[in-house]
C-alpha cells in the first residue's frame, strides 16, 4: 500500500509539536469564525492568509493552520444555527431546521454536542475517502494536456453556480470579470503590458488576496451598517449537558450515511455543501420510521451537519489533485497556494508528498482536536458569539486591514482593498455571485497560459480543443452544468425552502 | 422594478466594448504577431462579456432595493474613513490612525459614543502590540515616536 506510507509520512510531518500547535490555534480561530454570524468560513480564511503569509510560516505550516481554520469554521457556523436559527453560511441552513427547535426545548447543549460528534464523523469518512480518492484522481489528471485543462477550467466555472444556482448568465458575467482583472499586468509570455495605463502598480497584476479580503470581508462590513445589524441578535440560553451513550449511538447511523452523501456531493462539481446536507436530511427523513424531524429530533440534527462537514472535505479532492476548486473558502484556500508559489494539480502528489500528506495527516489531527475542544469549551464560543457586532465587527476589520498592510507596508494596497470592498457591495446588490469572480482572477493566468499552449501547438487551429475523448466530455458536462440549473435549480430551490418553513 | 439589472447591463456592455477595443490595441510583441497573443483571451472574455450584459439588458431580474441616501452617504463615510486610516497609517503612525478608524465605525454600527472610543483605543493598543512583540510584525508608530 503506496498510499498508507506516504499518509504515515504525513502524520510524522502532523504529529510534530509545531504542526499540532498551529492545527490547535487554526482549530479554535477556526470555530471562533464561525461562529461569528455573518463571517463565514471564506472570510475568515481570506483574513488569515496574509496573515499567515507576512508571519514569513512555511507552507506546511500555513496549511496546516488554515485547513484546520476551514475544518473549524465548519464546526463553527452550526453554533448560530442552534442558537440562533440563523445559519452561519448557506450549507448550516439544515442543521437550523432540527437544532434550533431542539434548542428551544431546552437541550442546546445536547444538540451542540450531538453536532460536533456528527461533524467529526463526516469529517473523518470525508478525509478517509479523500485519501483513497485524492491519488488516483491525481494520476488519472496526469493525462490532462493543455486542451483538457482548458475544458476543465471551464467546468470549473460553468458548475459554479452549483445546481441551485439562481441566474446562470450572472455567474458567466462574474467569471468573465475575474478573468478580465487576472489579465491586468505585463503579459508573461511576450511581456506586452495589458490595461496597465503605465501605472507601475498595476505592472504585476491584482494581488487577489487584497481582492478576496475587500469583496468579502469590506462589503460584509456595507452589509452590516446597512442592516442595521449593529446590535446582534437574541440567542438561546444554553443548558447544563445531559449526554447518555445511547443518545450517541442514536445518531451513529444517520452521521455515517451523512459523511459519505456529503463527501460524493463535495467531490463532484456543482454539487456543493448545500446540496450535501439538503440530501443528507431528506434521506434521514425518508428512512426514519416516525421521527419528529423538524421538531427537534437528534438526527435532523446529525445528518445534515456530517453530510456539510463531509462535503467540505470532499471539496479539497478537486480542489488540491486538478486545482479547480468547487465552492468559495476552496477557492480562497487556492488562493494560498497558489500565492506560497505551490501550484496545485497531479503534480502537487509528485512534487510534494510531504505537503500535501501532512496536510491530509493534519485534518485527522485537527478533527480530533476540534472534537475534543467543541464539547468542553463551548461555554466559550458561546460567550463570544453574544458581543454586539458593532464591537466586533470593526475590529475584525482593523485586523483584516492590518494582515494586507503587514504584506507589502504599503497603502496602495490598502486602497485598493476598499476599492474592492465598494465594488463587492455594488455588484452583491445586483445579485452577482462573488465566487467566480474570485475563481476567475486565480485561475485566469493558468487558463490562459494552456489555451495559448495548446492553441500554438495546432498552429492556431482552434478545433484543437475538441480533439479528445476526453475534453469533448468535460465541454459536455459544463454544458450540462449551465443549462440542467436552469430547469431543476427551481425545482430544488422551492423544496428547499418549503422544508425550512414546513 | 427592474432598473438595476438594465442599467448594471449597459456599465458592462460598455467595460466589454472598451476592453476589447483596448484588446485591440495592443503593440505588436517583440517576434512578430502568432497565431495567438495577448490579446486572443481578451477578446474572448469581451464577448462573453458582452453577450452575457446583453441577455442582462434583456431579460432583467426583479432589483434588489437599494439603501436610502442617507444611507449610502454614511456607507461612504465609512469607506472614507478606511481610506484615510490607509493614508494615515504611516505619517501619523498605527495607534493613533486606527483607535480613530474602530471608534468612528463602531460608532456609524451604533454603539454608544463612549464604547465606540473605547473599543478603538483599546483594539487599537492591543493589537499594536500583539503585532510587533508577539508577532514580530512591525507597524509604525508616527507621531508617538519619541
Amino acid at each position: 500500500m503506496e498510499t498508507m506510507t506516504l499518509l504515515m509520512h504525513g502524520f510524522a510531518v502532523a504529529l510534530t509539536p509545531e504542526s499540532v500547535m498551529f492545527a490547535i490555534i487554526g482549530a479554535i480561530l477556526g470555530t471562533l469564525i464561525g461562529a461569528l454570524p455573518g463571517l463565514g468560513p471564506a472570510n475568515g480564511v481570506a483574513i488569515l492568509i496574509p496573515l499567515a503569509f507576512s508571519l514569513g510560516l512555511s507552507a506546511t505550516s500555513s496549511l496546516i493552520l488554515l485547513t484546520s481554520v476551514y475544518a473549524g469554521a465548519m464546526y463553527g457556523g452550526r453554533i448560530s444555527s442552534i442558537l440562533l436559527n440563523i445559519p452561519g453560511d448557506e450549507p448550516a441552513m439544515m442543521t437550523c431546521l432540527d437544532g434550533y427547535p431542539m434548542a428551544l426545548k431546552g437541550k442546546a447543549a445536547e444538540a451542540l454536542a450531538i453536532s460536533a460528534i456528527a461533524s467529526f464523523i463526516g469529517s473523518f469518512i470525508a478525509t478517509v475517502g479523500l485519501v483513497i480518492l485524492a491519488p488516483i484522481l491525481a494520476k488519472f489528471a496526469l493525462k490532462f494536456g493543455p486542451s483538457e485543462y482548458f475544458a476543465l477550467f471551464v467546468l470549473a466555472f460553468a458548475t459554479l453556480g452549483g445546481v441551485t444556482g439562481k441566474n446562470q448568465f450572472k455567474t458567466i458575467m462574474a467569471a468573465a470579470l475575474g478573468l478580465m482583472i487576472a489579465t491586468v499586468g505585463i503579459d508573461l509570455s511576450t511581456g506586452v503590458q495589458r490595461y496597465t495605463f503605465n501605472m507601475l502598480e498595476l505592472f504585476e497584476g491584482v494581488d487577489f488576496i487584497i481582492a478576496i479580503v475587500g469583496l468579502f470581508a469590506i462589503s460584509e462590513l456595507f452589509f452590516f451598517i446597512e442592516r442595521h445589524a449593529g446590535d446582534g441578535l437574541k440567542q438561546v440560553a444554553i443548558n447544563k449537558l445531559k449526554l447518555t451513550a445511547a443518545d450517541i449511538i442514536r445518531v451513529l447511523p444517520a452521521s455515517v450515511r451523512g459523511g459519505i452523501l456529503g463527501f460524493v456531493a463535495g467531490v463532484l462539481p456543482g454539487a456543493g455543501a448545500s446540496l450535501g446536507s439538503f440530501i443528507s436530511y431528506s434521506l434521514e427523513k425518508k428512512i426514519s420510521d416516525k421521527g419528529e424531524f423538524g421538531k427537534g429530533d437528534s438526527r435532523g440534527v446529525a445528518a445534515p451537519e456530517s453530510g456539510n462537514n463531509g462535503a467540505a472535505s470532499g471539496a479539497l479532492v478537486p480542489m488540491l489533485t486538478l486545482g479547480v476548486p468547487g465552492s468559495g473558502t476552496t477557492a480562497v484556500l487556492l488562493a494560498m497556494l497558489i500565492s506560497l508559489n505551490i501550484s496545485p494539480g497531479p503534480m502537487l502528489f509528485q512534487q510534494n508528498a510531504d505537503l500535501v500528506w501532512g496536510v491530509i495527516a493534519a485534518m485527522f489531527v485537527g478533527n480530533l482536536v476540534l472534537l475534543l475542544l467543541n464539547i468542553p469549551m463551548i461555554g466559550i464560543f458561546v460567550k463570544l458569539l453574544s458581543i454586539p457586532p458593532k464591537y466586533l465587527m470593526p475590529v475584525v476589520t482593523l485586523i483584516a486591514s492590518v494582515g494586507i498592510y503587514a504584506v507589502s507596508h504599503s497603502a496602495i494596497d490598502l486602497y485598493f482593498m476598499v476599492a474592492f470592498g465598494v465594488l463587492g457591495y455594488i455588484l452583491r446588490k445586483v445579485d452577482i455571485p462573488l465566487v467566480p469572480v474570485i475563481l476567475g482572477m486565480l485561475l485566469g493566468p493558468e487558463m490562459e497560459k494552456n489555451l495559448r499552449h495548446a492553441l500554438v501547438l495546432s498552429d492556431g487551429d482552434w478545433s484543437v480543443l475538441f480533439n479528445s475523448g476526453l475534453s469533448i466530455t468535460l465541454w459536455a458536462i459544463s454544458i450540462l452544468g449551465l443549462v440542467l440549473p436552469m430547469i431543476i435549480g427551481p425545482i430544488i430551490r422551492s423544496k428547499m425552502s418549503k422544508s425550512k418553513e414546513a | 422594478m427592474r432598473i438595476n439589472d438594465r442599467v448594471f447591463g449597459m456599465l458592462m456592455l460598455i467595460l466589454a466594448v472598451a476592453y476589447g477595443w483596448e484588446a485591440t490595441q495592443f503593440p505588436i510583441p517583440f517576434g512578430g504577431n502568432e497565431s495567438v497573443g495577448p490579446e486572443t483571451f481578451p477578446i474572448m472574455l469581451s464577448i462573453i462579456l458582452g453577450i452575457s450584459s446583453i441577455y442582462l439588458i434583456v431579460k432583467p431580474d426583479p432589483d434588489e432595493k437599494w439603501a436610502p441616501i442617507p444611507m449610502l452617504l454614511q456607507l461612504l463615510s465609512v469607506a472614507v474613513a478606511l481610506l484615510i486610516f490607509a493614508w494615515a497609517i504611516e505619517p501619523v503612525g498605527f495607534i493613533p490612525s486606527a483607535a480613530l478608524v474602530v471608534s468612528f465605525i463602531s460608532w456609524r454600527m451604533g454603539a454608544a459614543v463612549k464604547h465606540s472610543v473605547i473599543t478603538g483605543i483599546v483594539s487599537s493598543i492591543v493589537i499594536f502590540f500583539l503585532f510587533n512583540y508577539v508577532l514580530e510584525l512591525a507597524l509604525p508608530l508616527g507621531i508617538l515616536e519619541l
